[in-house]
């Protein structure tokens, strides 16, 4: 951190500020000027002192971070790019992971027919609600423990790995038995009490951006998780919150390159949620891929028409079939891949 | 052209020879800073008196008679400090740690 003394700063006022960055642990420089006296702030102290509490000393004029306030989930902590293990799909690597499955699930036969097709399709993962965080308590609110099963079931028929959605630690416990990775929703990303539980645990987390979180907040979010001991953590973007309402949310790709910089996290991207229909999901998903996401969430049903959540934002079958050919295309410009579609096994 | 040059030569082997000493003189007077740190981890007192940075940066300002101006004495010298008060950090660290295993035993 640097701080910028005002022009007039007396001599004790510099000495203040000095006084309460030693004590802090920070070894600091000083540089006096014939206007300004700079203070360099480096080391590792043992409090890290907050920038806007060292601006109101008097006689500060500016202080600037020069360091970023998360370290485990930063590049400076780990240069190499993180590989997480979903159950023995590997993201991050040189393969493009799709994780396809409907909103919620709903039925046995619903999720064994969708978990299938996508596997076919070349889907590596299975997603789907058990529990669904709804606007109205009326809403359907998804079949808990059973809808685990039946997509644990359909995952082990079809060779995908499960992730779905946690919205309480009292559910963690229960649901390691089912899934390979526990799905962070955005509404719970600030969910700090959620975040330390799942840093407790060895299995792949999923935390998608919060709706109004900058970049920031939201790898501070997955430093709860890392701080934990859990280093098997996924980001996922999902589109944020702006004056614009042409779509549902706008899905911020450009997160794709400004966290590739400073994590060494994978992230992948949800077109689903952020466009809200069917149609922009498409178009969202190859650009996904051509601006490095390291894969994607997409919603497929179906009957999406019948669906009991988000109909209009999932896929046909036939669609998510020809936009995984579509994106086998553009992977290879990345130097990655997607596995090849297979016909489908005959139950 | 040779000459000027060889002089150039001649003046850069005696700012060696200087470097030389000021790395002397500055360890010198790093080693002394290290036995200050330890003496004030024993009596706790703090790391950072700036009365006693004051004087020295006045004393030396004073002093200086050129062609450095003061103000560019006083910026050499609060670096020279900031590398001091560093050193007294860590050998202060040093003897507590030390002390602490010491009543550990």
């Amino acid at each position: 951190m640097v701080i910028v003394m005002e022009q007039g700063a007396t001599e004790a006022q510099v000495q203040k500020v000095i006084e309460a960055l030693v004590e802090a642990g920070y070894d600091v420089h000083r540089s006096s000027g014939v206007q300004h006296t700079v203070l360099g702030a480096v080391g590792t102290p043992h409090v890290v002192a907050d920038p806007r509490s060292i601006e109101m000393f008097p006689g500060v004029r500016e202080v600037i971070k020069i360091s970023e306030p998360y370290k485990l989930v930063g590049r400076t902590f780990k240069h190499d790019d993180t590989i997480v293990d979903l159950g023995g799909v590997l993201v991050g690597g040189p393969e493009v992971v799709v994780m396809a499955g409907p909103c919620s699930v709903e039925t046995r036969e619903q999720v064994g027919a969708i978990g299938q097709t996508v596997s076919a399709s070349g889907a590596r993962v299975l997603r789907g609600g058990a529990f669904k965080p709804r606007t109205s308590p009326y809403s359907f609110q998804g079949h808990g423990e059973t809808a685990l099963r039946w997509m644990r079931e359909t995952a082990d028929e079809s060779g995908l790995a499960v992730v779905s959605e946690v919205m309480d630690p009292r559910q963690i416990e229960m649901m390691l038995r089912y899934v390979d990775c526990l799905q962070v929703g955005a509404r719970n990303m600030q969910n700090f009490d959620l975040l330390k539980e799942l840093g407790r645990t060895r299995k792949a987390v999923l935390l998608k951006r919060g709706l109004s979180a900058t970049i920031e907040e939201w790898l501070l979010s997955a430093e709860y998780i890392l701080a934990g001991g859990n280093m098997q953590v996924v980001l996922c973007e999902r589109g944020i919150r702006t004056f614009e309402n042409a779509t549902r949310n706008t899905l911020d790709l450009s997160a794709i390159p400004v966290v590739k910089k400073r994590s060494h996290l994978p992230i992948v991207v949800d077109p689903s949620h952020g466009t809200g229909r069917r149609d922009k999901v498409i178009p969202m998903a190859r650009a996904a891929v051509a601006a490095g996401a390291d894969g994607l969430l997409i919603e497929v049903h179906n009957d999406p028409d019948h669906a009991l959540s988000d109909g209009a934002q999932s896929l046909f079958p036939e669609q998510f079939d020809t936009l995984m050919g579509e994106l086998r295309v553009i992977a290879p410009v990345l130097g990655r891949s997607l596995p090849l579609a297979r016909v489908p096994a005959q139950r | 052209m040779r000459q000027r040059q060889s002089e150039i030569d001649a003046w850069r082997r005696r700012i060696d020879q200087i470097d030389t000493q000021l790395m002397r003189l500055l360890n010198s007077r790093s080693a002394c800073a290290v036995e200050v740190g330890r003496i004030k981890a024993e009596l706790g007192l703090p790391i950072y008196m700036p009365e006693r940075e004051g004087e020295i940066l006045e004393r030396v300002m004073r002093e200086n008679p050129g062609p450095l101006d003061p103000l560019a004495v006083r910026r050499v010298f609060e670096r020279i400090i900031d590398e001091s008060r560093r050193l007294e950090r860590v050998a202060a660290q040093k003897s507590h740690d030390v002390a602490q295993e010491q009543n550990q035993e």
